[in-house]
């Protein structure tokens, strides 16, 4: 849903209107949340066992470990139906344009395991795009085989594989934007942060854990047909382009304390890009770090910390030159970084608050980023929740709801805190400045 | 005077008794044992009755015996093992990990280190009572 922030055409101040719908897309991207009931019934557990504030997605250490034994873990009881629902209906107030409350998603997740060894993650969203139209699309797909309770030596070892559509949704941590359901609004972002390539690749990695600490994985992808990405519910015009020798590598170490846990990684993510797919190639890398600790203790009081760091380095195979600036040409080489620092602390794995910072950067370049010569963008969340359900002891099992509150607030846009479009003194177009894609939504979410 | 000092010693050996008294007759802090069950157990394992998790619900645990709680699928080393739950069989068996204490067991449990967890952990699971 951001990628349009990351297509590399100039934007125009004349289509500033699809800016102002761009903050409650944000909010809709940031606070869009992944409990699946169904493994709840495949596992006996509440969901407040695998996701810290009870509606997920962030994961506590112990959904991190359902989530790399590929979604098998059961309660020994019998199968069960991997099927679960969600809708979400959203009052969204930006600070321009058209408040609006809708029901902005139906989901139906199939979700769980078919053997001891193959299990996985398909959510197919039904989202409301506005005039009482809603748009279906294969959202995020993880498909797993998994071969648990080896051992290496003395020590314990899994080995997975992962079949899925978004670089980084299968990451065990869930630090990384795929995953984290958050990362930098932006003109230009990295491959890795939220949409790039969302949906809109295939791929496969190997993975392996070894002694419930080190974690490894490397894998690749391809971009889908544009027909096929037309059929799964995703714009032509949303194309991330032809991909070749692409590679996916994933490196971390995890310690999980009980009443605590920390995490240290490395991702990468290598391709060479042609867009349009028979245009010239761009190299495209993107080296990235992550941190996270959480303090869990008796899970009455839980605090999630984490920081993503994701600089991509790109060359780029065509240097358009400047249409207003005579002898002005893009460069060959250019930077962006996207990074993400997030606190949440969850009371009770039923209120929470989150916050986080999101800041994308980029290395200058006058003809690629008009008019300020640099994508800069910083934005910040504050979202508060209440999830009721979810526990051990709540009313239901049936059924889990998390009501959200989300300020989404942008201290710079396109380079610049004003006239972030940079509309011309006297022109039709009025200014925008950053402070104006600013929004508040409130949602309700429930799922069965 | 022997009456006397024969009281002298019944009184003395009784508390030298106390003393030497082994470590497992403390009695173990309930509360506490709760945020050790909250913190170490409590993914797996349900304290409400009929509640089974990927372990088996650990209401009424102290004196059942092990394996043999109705609706839940027992690995068969646990089956086999023919344990009953004391304090005692508890603090042993939680002490190590669990693929150490029963082989073959389908429980992951790297142990609990700590003694006075232990003891709060073990006291805790024995208010988890009718």
């Amino acid at each position: 849903m951001l990628s349009f922030l990351n297509r590399r055409t100039r934007r125009r101040p004349g289509n500033a209107h699809l800016w102002y719908g761009l903050a409650a897309l944000l909010l809709f991207a940031s606070s869009t949340a992944q409990a699946v009931p169904s493994y709840a019934r495949q596992t006996g557990a509440a969901c407040a066992d695998c996701h810290a504030g009870a509606y997920g997605p962030a994961l506590t250490p112990y959904g991190m470990r359902f989530k790399l034994n590929g979604y098998t873990d059961t309660d020994g009881n019998g199968g069960k139906l991997p099927l679960a629902a969600q809708l979400i209906a959203t009052r969204s107030i930006p600070a321009r344009g058209e408040s609006t409350t809708r029901l902005t998603e139906a989901d139906l997740y199939l979700a769980g395991r078919l053997t001891d060894q193959v299990g996985g993650y398909v959510k197919v969203e039904n989202s409301n795009t506005g005039n009482n139209t809603f748009r279906t699309r294969l959202n995020n797909v993880d498909l797993r085989f998994v071969a648990r309770d080896l051992k290496l030596g003395d020590r314990e070892a899994t080995l997975g594989v992962s079949v899925n559509n978004n670089p980084g949704f299968q990451d065990p941590i869930a630090a990384l934007p795929g995953a984290a359901g958050i990362g930098p609004p932006s003109v230009s972002g990295t491959l890795l942060n939220l949409s790039a390539l969302a949906h809109r690749v295939i791929g496969a990695s190997v993975y392996g854990l070894y002694d419930s600490t080190w974690y490894g994985e490397v894998g690749s992808y391809t971009a889908l047909p544009t027909s096929q990405q037309d059929h799964l519910g995703y714009a032509v015009s949303g194309d991330p382009g032809k991909l070749s020798d692409t590679g996916y590598f994933r490196f971390a170490w995890m310690k999980d304390l009980k009443r605590q846990f920390v995490s240290a990684g490395v991702v990468a993510l290598s391709t060479r890009r042609q867009l349009p797919r028979s245009g010239p190639r761009d190299d495209i890398t993107d080296l990235g770090y992550d941190l996270s600790y959480q303090f869990l203790g008796n899970r009455e009081h839980i605090v999630q910390l984490s920081y993503t760091n994701i600089l991509e380095k790109r060359r780029y195979g065509s240097t358009p030159a400047s249409p207003s600036t005579p002898g002005l040409a893009a460069r060959t080489r250019g930077a962006v970084r996207d990074q993400t620092t997030s606190l949440t602390y969850t009371f009770r794995q039923s209120y929470g608050i989150t916050l986080a910072h999101l800041v994308n950067s980029g290395s200058r370049d006058a003809v690629r980023y008009t008019p300020y010569g640099v994508p800069d963008t910083t934005s910040n969340l504050v979202g508060v929740f209440w999830a009721p359900f979810g526990k051990d002891d709540s009313y239901t099992s049936l059924a889990n709801l998390k009501l959200a509150a989300t300020w989404f607030r942008f201290a710079r846009f396109n380079g610049s805190r004003t006239n972030v479009f940079g509309a011309a003194p006297g022109s039709a177009t009025p200014v925008t400045d950053a402070r104006d894609l600013d929004a508040f939504s409130l949602s309700l979410s429930a799922a069965f | 005077m022997t009456r006397l000092l024969l009281r002298c010693i019944a009184i003395a050996a009784l508390c030298l008794g106390g003393a030497l008294a082994p470590p497992s007759a403390h009695a173990g802090d309930v509360a506490a044992g709760s945020d050790v069950f909250k913190s170490e157990c409590a993914e797996c394992h349900s304290v409400r009755a009929g509640r089974n998790k990927k372990g088996p619900s650990l209401f009424a645990v102290v004196g059942r015996a092990a394996g043999t709680l109705p609706g839940y699928n027992y690995s068969d080393a646990l089956r086999a093992a023919r344990w009953t739950w004391t304090p005692e069989k508890l603090h042993g068996y939680l002490s190590q990990p669990a693929s150490t204490a029963n082989p073959g067991t389908r429980m992951k449990y790297d142990g609990l280190a700590d003694p006075r967890d232990l003891d709060d952990l073990v006291a805790y699971l024995g208010t988890l009572h009718p």
